[in-house]
């Protein structure tokens, strides 16, 4: 787990990370991997991919229209909105 | 030297369902802003996402109409990035098991058809809309869009040029729309597509470096940006540099594509299996239901029409390539008109006023009810043809039932052979020379004759009556 590595991850997290923390969290991160890593070891060979733990399988829903507007609740919430719109700072592609 | 194009379509088609894919909130276009929003949509923390039957319905309907392989069981992953238009910092899509894959597509080569094999095709959510001229220094969002189904459909690049591009989205409109799976209405964005366009030395077998151009939406524009590219990318490689891999946006103002501002980082979506959503099993019964209520597609609606009605083939045609022309006819025959005379006013008439204002029948004034009262009253003999035609424009200005423009301007056929006839005797006494002339063998002056009788009845007079009292009269 080197330093860029650390950088790439936190950057597509978008977390800022203090210099001492870096540290820490580095040890940690390659605990981690370490860890998980045994299962690296094991032969799943003819073992199909496991979508869920939970062996269940998803419910449908008919497609109906039951939900109503919050628009104002929803707006009021969040960090910045004008009457109509949550309103974020510029973003141009 | 020479270059080949190779270019492979990805095409996101909005499903025309009355939810979102994981949300109960309303998909519908166009209504005030952040109004469909779920609780679903906004990615609060604990709620779940529920899968929509109909999402799932439509991709089937689609992947059996391509002939490909329907995975009955299909799974859900989470693609990650971050834009504001995208509450959750992910997106739902299916990376690992998607719902369809493989099929194939027949497209129009000019005179010859070419097969594009389609690698997959995906469920997944859209996102919401982000508005950056309303405020100088903020950018505002509106997440109505966001949730909505879309089936990603993922071609092979086996697409040679803009020309083959183009007639591969027609097809795919085409069928889409016929399946009721996307009203494929571009312009509202139903139906938009992302190139992936490289060039290579004829002969090479490997690929050439790709760019991929972003939300096409027209067919127009598919060409055009197609055809920039392709320009570019022989420009770069004939000048010794080397093509970036890059996203590209077409600005249809300057007729250019340009790379959209690079990102720091190369895009990594980190997908993984989204712990939210178990995996969804279509099981044979609603598939047998899937299958059982196929729609008839254009192909055979067209061979039917030929059959059944006894319609030109051409005719039948024009109108089975289209879903709303081929509803329309059908409801005309369902009750019990002229197939024949209904087809070729549709064709005719019907085809060149929707051509001039560039509609579609249902957004027409003519509605089905009105074209059956015309047609019937071509059947019953009230009036020519030729009135009916300017009834249609009368119609198509007004929308007014066509029994009252009969009555308010007098258009009624005239039968009566008595009026004929006398009618056909002052066209004779004024034009002697020409009778003497069609006497002396001068046939072709017959139709002279009728446009005269024609033009002093002002069209109204039957053309098979007067064509019998004429010869009478003539050759008498």
């Amino acid at each position: 787990m080197d330093n860029k590595t650390i950088e790439t991850i936190s950057y597509l997290a978008r977390l800022k990370l203090d210099k001492d923390k870096k540290e820490k969290i580095t040890k940690d991160l390659e605990n981690i991997i370490n860890f998980v890593a045994e299962l690296q070891d094991l032969d799943t060979k003819d073992i199909a991919p496991l979508a869920n733990p939970l062996e269940k399988v998803a419910p449908k829903r008919e497609d109906s229209v039951t939900s109503k507007s919050r628009k104002e609740a929803f707006l009021s919430n969040s960090p910045e909105s004008d009457q109509d719109y949550f309103m974020v700072p510029k973003v141009v592609e | 030297m020479s270059w080949e194009t190779v270019i492979g379509l990805e095409v996101h088609a909005q499903l025309s369902t009355n939810t979102k894919l994981f949300s109960s909130a309303s998909t519908k276009f166009g209504s005030e802003p952040n109004t469909q929003v779920d609780l679903v949509d906004l990615g609060l923390p604990g709620v779940l996402p529920v899968v929509n039957k109909d999402a799932f319905k439509k991709a089937i309907r689609f992947g059996l109409a391509i002939d490909a392989e329907i995975n009955q069981e299909s799974t859900f992953d989470r693609k990650n990035y971050f834009y504001p238009d995208l509450p959750k910092g992910y997106q739902i899509t299916q990376m690992s098991k998607p719902i369809v894959e493989g099929g194939s597509i027949d497209i129009d080569v000019g005179e010859d058809k070419k097969t594009i094999n389609i690698t997959r095709a995906h469920l997944e959510e859209d996102a919401g809309k982000s508005i950056h001229d309303a405020y100088p220094d903020k950018s505002v969002i509106d997440l109505n869009r966001a949730g909505t189904p879309l089936l990603e459909i993922v071609s092979e690049p086996e697409i040679s040029n803009a020309k083959e591009a183009v007639s591969y989205m027609k097809a795919l409109h085409q069928l889409v729309t016929f399946l009721d799976v996307c009203d494929g209405d571009m312009s509202q964005g139903s139906l938009r597509c992302d190139a992936n366009v490289s060039i290579r030395k004829i002969g090479d077998l490997e690929l050439g470096t790709r760019t991929e151009i972003k939300n096409i939406n027209s067919f127009k524009f598919i060409e055009k940006a197609i055809n920039f590219e392709i320009k570019r990318q022989i420009k770069v490689l004939e000048s010794g540099g080397k093509v970036t891999q890059e996203t590209r946006l077409y600005d249809s103002g300057k007729d250019e594509t340009r790379p959209m501002r690079s990102k720091e980082f190369a895009n990594d979506y980190r997908y993984f299996p989204d712990p939210d959503l178990l995996p969804v099993v279509i099981s044979d019964d609603e598939m047998e239901e899937i299958k059982s209520t196929f729609p008839e597609l254009p192909g055979d609606k067209s061979k039917r029409y030929i059959s059944e009605f006894q319609i030109d083939e051409s005719e039948a045609e024009i109108i089975s390539s289209s879903r709303e022309l081929s509803n329309f006819f059908e409801v005309a025959v369902g009750s019990k008109n002229d197939p024949k005379l209904a087809a070729n006013l549709i064709v005719g008439e019907i085809g060149s006023l929707l051509n001039k204002d560039s509609i579609k029948i249902d957004e027409s004034q003519l509605t089905s009810d009105n074209f059956n009262v015309l047609l019937q009253r071509i059947s019953d003999g009230t009036i020519s043809k030729k009135i009916a035609k300017t009834i249609l424009a009368e119609i198509w200005e007004t929308g007014r039932n066509a029994d009252e423009i009969i009555d308010d301007q007098g258009l009624v056929q005239i039968q009566d052979e008595n009026l004929l006839e006398e009618v056909i005797t002052k066209v004779i006494e004024s034009n002697t020379k020409q009778v003497e002339d069609y006497k002396n063998g001068k046939d072709k002056l017959f139709g002279f004759f009728v446009g005269q009788v024609m033009k002093e009845t002002q069209g109204k007079a039957n053309p098979q009556a007067v064509n019998d009292l004429l010869k009478k009269a003539l050759n008498s």
